[in-house]
């Protein structure tokens, strides 16, 4: 009977001594502050971004206007960054590492304001849009919205599509376009 | 005939022999031949005080008695042969024992005693409270083997539970929950992360041979906010003898392939007479849960528990030792992980969720998100009668409850999005005084409690990162309070009163390593009164009066941000104060061999009642936008609150072997400053079901039926999604018995009907579970 107890004692020491390791303290892991896109045609690079600098409440982010040229193609390229950090971390290596289970998604108010076209693709083929190509029309006012999706994969299997409708959002932001 | 009752000056006592006289069973025949003497003393098993006035009888026969002072009974010249003893005491539960008597049975019988004297004669019995209470055991309990506890709590009415997908259950009481339930572990207030919806209580519900369940103001002892009530967990006493005892269990659910083993061994000491143990353990594991028509990706759960408790009783004193671990990790379904709101009305328009989420193949994987909780709780337990005083009994406790929450991390970092540890101390000191004046009985006591919560942090005034929930905090808890009981023949009265003091630190980080530092302090009195009318032996009524209070819990001060769960921006205020609740309940008893009922109406208002409010502008849904999107806003508010309804339960036996039982509950209510209908409230439930008992083998089967309404006191545009549809579920209960071993089969969710329940968080995403067939296994030694 002793021996039962003894037993049991150490099978309870060895119950709470599985338990996993403490993870250090971090601050969200998913904290990304900052979204840049970067507009080149020729030698002219234009830069936007949508910042929320004090995290969620407090102040509301601030979303510059895009303003582009009528009937222009731009190289698009996005990038995400913790600017809460001093020096300010950049994010997009991390994702771009795992194109594999993130997507870019631009929707614009109308197919003719901007038509987006996602030019990377991962390693199963399917498009990332860290960079796109941007196309202008005729002079008009719209918005982009720009969405980085996270499409982890699930029990081990990859679960991006192609589609925006796995996954969560990781960052949204809608700016404000005016072509003229 | 003759009377033999002896003549006492003490008034209570008179008046309980006159009652007795009243109904002439204090007499006692004399047969010829007839020289067994049955005699013993009655003991409260809880306190170990002599009972004064119990009355026994034997069934079938007018021969009675009742304990002296000193709790003696004895009947003399009885007949050979076998007789029920019939124990009833005023407030005391009536207690009925089998004893084959075949000689002079010339001894004391002693709660404490060995096991052959207790396999003779067991006479103990449990002090009841005026409150209402439900209780859970035996065979309702059994068929219960392997559920969580908020699931085995389910089987009250007037109960229902707070859920995140399956496993996350957290019990509902008259449309209360959370902080405003207290739920004791073996007499001690269980301290976990109580405020959040999707924590469940950290119990393994194999500790427990009786589950409570107390609606309305109880337990002044415990704490002051318990608004909603109370759930007791309690294991059976240690046990007496050094003859080993045990139980084994095994469940095994279909649905998720979930198996359960929980097993109890207990015993004595050879020559250490009152020395008990106890050692028991549980394993559950289980994988993914299926809905009527697919199944759900991560969905799995792991527990290991166990216990063990080694006490010494005897008359005079006693003191035990209690040590509890509980361990679960939860897989939370990955299709509910959203980032924003268009996510979740995603995930709401697609009503199927997408077939990454719905994999054909089994598995047990539990993955990210996910929960792992554990909670140990150590607890020591002395007391000390005196002849004087009465019980003295003191208590320490330590829990320490470390919840993390995983959530999905970007690359193979090993981050957390939640990391709660909560440490937690107390101690009581409790007098049960002697009777004052042969009227009064009671209790006064003092309770200290310091609590210490570490978020994502090792030292509480260093926190190392803005947490949107929780800071770091420590309470400082006093508690005084006094509960007297008067008790007559068929009248009990019943008041409390007690004095808190709490005091709260918090020590957070804003956004750019700002710290901030918050103090609060909080102190009120609570009052309970009480009365019971026994209208009949079968037939009692009471009448519940209470004037309770609960400060404002740490997160409805501190939180500010994204509540990802529920994709909703949540803020708290730091000057909230505490709310007051005022509760009438009325309820009725009756019980009989052809038709049972309990009946219970209440009636509470809360003062300020704190609560979770959309802010809502021009009647638009109010939101907030941030790096992911839009989230709509919520606001922790004070509102005043109106909370009514009535339970009901009936059992009527339709003939010998046929009962048919039915469970009703309705629960009403308003914010009445704003004259608006609250969120989460369970919707009008009825439950029915019809059992037929076979002759052998304690065997029977129950039909069951359900039937959930839609919740439709709902207001518009507070919500993501309207609440589901009205539901009705079946399901089948059987149970057998041979000897030492007992099976039970049970399949709910009969038809596999596919539903959404309100109050699962989860109806946004998926149905509730599919069809579910359990058998059950119980083996006693």
């Amino acid at each position: 009977m002793k021996k039962s107890i003894i037993l049991v004692a150490i099978l309870g020491i060895c119950f709470s001594g599985c338990k996993k390791d403490e993870p250090a303290p971090a601050q969200d892991n998913e904290f990304i502050s900052t979204m840049k896109l970067t507009f080149t045609e020729g030698a002219n690079k234009l830069v936007y971004s949508v910042k929320d600098l004090d995290g969620d409440g407090g102040k509301p982010p601030v979303i510059d206007v895009i303003k582009l040229l009528p009937n222009k193609t731009y190289v698009l390229t996005t990038e995400f960054l913790d600017e809460t950090k001093s020096p300010a971390v950049n994010l997009t290596s991390e994702i771009e590492a795992e194109s594999a289970e993130h997507l870019v998604v631009f929707e614009s108010s109308s197919a003719n304001l901007l038509a987006v076209t996602r030019t990377d693709k991962d390693s199963r083929n399917f498009e990332v849009g860290l960079k796109a190509s941007a196309k202008t029309n005729a002079a008009a006012n719209g918005t982009l919205k720009v969405t980085l999706r996270h499409q982890p994969e699930v029990g081990g299997k990859p679960t991006k599509n192609g589609t925006a409708s796995i996954g969560s959002t990781d960052f949204e932001g809608t700016f404000t376009v005016e072509i003229k | 005939m003759q009377q033999h009752c002896t003549k006492s000056s003490e008034p209570l006592k008179s008046l309980i022999i006159y009652i007795f006289l009243l109904i002439p069973i204090c007499l006692y025949s004399q047969k010829k031949d007839c020289t067994c003497t049955l005699k013993g003393v009655v003991h409260d098993q809880e306190k170990h005080l002599p009972i004064v006035g119990a009355v026994l009888y034997l069934k079938g026969t007018s021969i009675s008695t009742f304990t002296d002072a000193k709790g003696v009974y004895q009947f003399d010249k009885l007949c050979q042969g076998e007789y029920i003893l019939v124990c009833k005491a005023l407030s005391f539960d009536v207690t009925e024992l089998k004893i084959n008597l075949q000689d002079v049975h010339n001894q004391d019988i002693d709660l404490l005693n060995d096991d052959e004297h207790l396999q003779e004669v067991v006479v103990s019995s449990q002090k009841t409270s005026i409150a209402n209470k439900t209780v859970l055991s035996g065979k309702n309990l059994e068929e219960t083997r392997g559920q969580s506890l908020g699931e085995a709590l389910k089987n009250i009415s007037g109960v229902t539970t707070l859920q995140t997908g399956s496993f996350v259950q957290k019990p509902v009481i008259n449309g209360m929950h959370s902080n405003r339930v207290i739920i004791l572990n073996n007499g001690i207030r269980q301290e976990g992360q109580q405020w959040g919806s999707e924590h469940a209580p950290e119990i393994d519900p194999f500790v427990a041979k009786k589950l409570t369940v107390i609606k309305g103001v109880a337990g002044l002892r415990y704490g002051s906010d318990a608004i909603g009530g109370m759930v007791m967990v309690e294991p059976e006493n240690l046990p007496d003898s050094a003859k080993i005892h045990g139980e084994i269990n095994l469940v095994g659910f279909s649905n998720g392939l979930q198996r359960v083993g929980s097993g109890i061994i207990e015993g004595g000491l050879k020559g250490i007479q009152g020395l008990g143990w106890r050692v028991q353990g549980t394993y559950k594991r289980g994988g993914n849960v299926s809905t009527a028509t697919y199944n759900l990706v991560n969905t799995g759960i792991q527990e290991r528990n166990f216990s063990v408790g080694i006490g010494l009783n005897k008359i005079h004193f006693g003191t035990e030792l209690f040590y509890s671990y509980f361990d679960t990790q939860i897989g939370v379904f990955t299709g509910s992980h959203i980032g924003n709101i268009q996510d979740l009305q995603r995930a709401i328009s697609i009503g199927k969720p997408a077939d990454a989420y719905t994999p054909t193949q089994y598995s047990e994987v539990i993955d990210r998100p996910n929960q792992d909780v554990s909670h140990h709780l150590l607890k020591l337990k002395t007391f000390l009668n005196s002849e004087r005083l009465g019980k003295l009994t003191f208590v320490g406790a330590y829990q320490y409850n470390w919840r993390l929450e995983y959530d999905i991390p970007r690359g193979n970092r090993s981050l957390n999005t939640l990391n709660f540890k909560l440490d937690t101390y107390s101690a009581e000191l409790i007098l049960d005084h002697l009777p004052i004046a042969q009227l009064l009985n009671g209790s006064a006591g003092l309770n200290i409690q310091y609590q210490q919560n570490l978020s994502s942090s090792f030292e509480l005034t260093k926190p190392l990162i803005s947490t949107t929930l929780l800071p770091n905090y420590q309470t400082f808890n006093l508690g005084l309070f006094i509960n007297e009981r008067y008790v007559s023949h068929d009248w009990e009265g019943e008041f409390g009163l007690r004095y808190d003091l709490r005091n709260l630190e918090a020590y957070s980080l804003k956004i750019g390593g700002i710290l901030q530092q918050n103090r609060f302090d909080f102190s009120n009195f609570s009052g309970a009164l009480g009365a019971k009318y026994h209208h009949t032996e079968n037939w009692e009524s009471n009448l519940n009066f209470g004037l309770v209070w609960r400060s404002p819990s740490v997160n409805e001060l501190f939180t500010d941000g994204i509540h990802h769960g529920s994709a909703s921006y949540e803020k708290g205020d730091l000057n909230l104060v505490p709310e007051v609740a005022q509760n009438v309940s009325i309820g009725s008893t009756y019980r009989s061999k052809k038709l049972s009922f309990e009946i219970n109406a209440y009636l509470k208002n809360i003062q300020n009642f704190i609560y979770l409010k959309p802010r809502i502008q021009n009647d638009t849904l109010r939101s907030v936008l941030t790096v992911r999107g839009a989230f709509p806003a919520f606001d922790y508010t004070q509102v005043d609150a109106q909370f009514w309804g009535v339970d009901l339960t009936l059992i009527y036996g339709i003939s010998e072997r046929l009962d048919f039982t039915s469970k009703l509950s309705f629960v009403r209510t308003k914010d009445t400053r704003n004259n608006l209908f609250m969120v989460n409230i369970p919707s009008d439930r009825i439950d029915n079901s019809l059992q037929y008992n076979f002759k052998k083998r304690n065997a029977y089967i129950s039909f069951n039926h359900q039937f959930i309404a839609q919740q439709n006191r709902v207001e518009a545009n507070c919500d993501f999604l309207a609440p589901p549809d009205a539901y009705n579920l079946f399901s089948i209960r059987s149970g057998l018995t041979f000897k030492h071993l007992s099976l039970g089969l049970t399949v709910s969710n009969l038809f596999n009907i596919s539903y959404r329940e309100y109050l699962n968080r989860f109806r946004y995403f998926t149905d509730d579970m599919g069809r579910n067939i359990s058998i059950r296994v119980n083996y006693k030694f």
